[in-house]
């Protein structure tokens, strides 16, 4: 899985765009990116899932991870443009409900 | 929550499939054996049933449950997918006997079994699709074929799978190099044909079928897939290794009896060992 990671034009947050398989292998990686945005001082992360077509447990359990810290920071944690299978797992495992989610068109 | 502004044709889909039983016979069935897989199973049902509803074609899933003690079965019956049947077994009878129940209760014309790690991803489903329709009866994922591309396998795995290989193609008339690969697909017809003989409920299950594809003269190929280990892999090398050897002894000693040519499993007879939770279609 590759992460870029880019400062928001509108609201200053920080985007984590990640591209390919989010499963247990990449975790470290996406805990990494993670701490590094909020070492940057911003407690507002978007999570780009536009091109990740699958995410396992442990990924959703790293999602929620960040979503609480984020949230007992005073921030939050968006998950932007999931891809329809990662779109799916999120209402299977009713985390659409728990998470905010942003999709843009384009 | 959730701002909607894209085209949703995938997902819509999706939905239709999720809530609209089936009122014919499906094209594909996808086959899932499952044993302990709270953990993993729900986000591979999830992407499953995204890219096969994408397809068009009216398909079903069915999870075979084998004797879990964790809430795999709890958790699959709770999604409310309308065309997924769960079967559900009383005691943990191998992977092998998961298989074989489901794909005989399959309705399809044409049956995949696929693991329930997600492994080998579903969007590899229409490249061994292709090769049934050019007129094979299995086609067979394969991690060892030229061109397949394999993530994260441990050694032992790789060691495990290089021996067996060697082994199997130099002791059998089987010719696929990875018989193991747990994406594996058939017709209708070479796969009650084959599941129906099926005497090993085990690992080495996947070399039985393919020992009897090759002993009833079926066309089999190989498909070179992506795979991608899981963790939270069930296999212990060492252990499975010594089961294998010893199943292929049992496998040509069943041969020598001619324990293969009549069904072993005729129809109906694993329905009465298992209880069913599932959709009716209407045929």
């Amino acid at each position: 899985m590759q992460i870029s990671t880019h400062t928001h034009p509108v609201d200053g947050a920080i985007e984590l765009a990640l591209n390919g398989r989010f499963d247990a292998h990449e975790a470290a990686i996406f805990r990494d990116a993670f701490h590094d945005a909020l070492d940057g001082g911003s407690h507002q992360v978007r999570v780009n899932l536009a091109g990740v077509e699958f995410v396992d447990s442990t990924a959703l359990a790293e999602l929620v991870r960040g979503m609480k810290r984020c949230r007992e920071l005073h921030g939050d944690l968006t998950l932007v443009s999931p891809s329809d299978p990662v779109r799916v797992i999120l209402e299977l495992t009713k985390l659409d409900a728990a998470f905010d989610i942003e999709r843009v068109a384009g | 929550m959730e701002e909607a502004v894209m085209n949703d044709t995938k997902l819509s889909s999706y939905r239709e499939w999720a809530a609209t039983p089936l009122t014919g016979s499906p094209r594909y069935s996808v086959v899932i054996p499952a044993y302990n897989e709270e953990w993993r199973i729900v986000p591979t049902i999830g992407a499953i049933a995204t890219h096969m509803s994408a397809l068009g074609e009216p398909w079903e899933l069915i999870v075979a449950d084998d004797g879990s003690s964790d809430s795999t079965v709890e958790l699959v019956d709770d999604l409310g997918l309308v065309n997924l049947r769960l079967l559900i077994a009383e005691k943990n009878g191998g992977k092998g006997s998961a298989v074989r129940r489901a794909v005989l209760a399959a309705k399809g014309d044409i049956i995949l079994f696929a693991d329930a790690d997600q492994s080998t991803p579903i969007e590899q489903f229409e490249a061994l699709a292709d090769e049934l329709a050019s007129g094979f009866d299995v086609v067979v994922g394969s991690r060892a074929a030229a061109g397949a591309e394999v993530a994260n396998k441990s050694l032992s795995r790789k060691i495990f799978s290089a021996g067996l290989s060697l082994i199997v193609r130099g002791l059998f008339r089987v010719s696929v190099s990875d018989t193991q690969c747990g994406f594996k697909m058939f017709t209708s017809d070479a796969a009650h044909l084959l599941f129906r003989r099926q005497l090993i409920d085990e690992f080495s299950f996947d070399l039985e079928i393919l020992y009897l594809a090759a002993k009833f003269e079926l066309k089999v190929t190989e498909v070179p897939v992506m795979w991608i280990d899981a963790p939270g892999s069930k296999v212990d090398a060492a252990k499975v290794a010594v089961e294998f050897l010893r199943d292929l002894l049992v496998i040509r000693w069943n041969d020598l009896r001619g324990r293969y040519e009549a069904d072993n499993h005729p129809l109906g007879q694993d329905d009465l060992r298992v209880q069913h939770v599932e959709t009716t279609y209407t045929v």
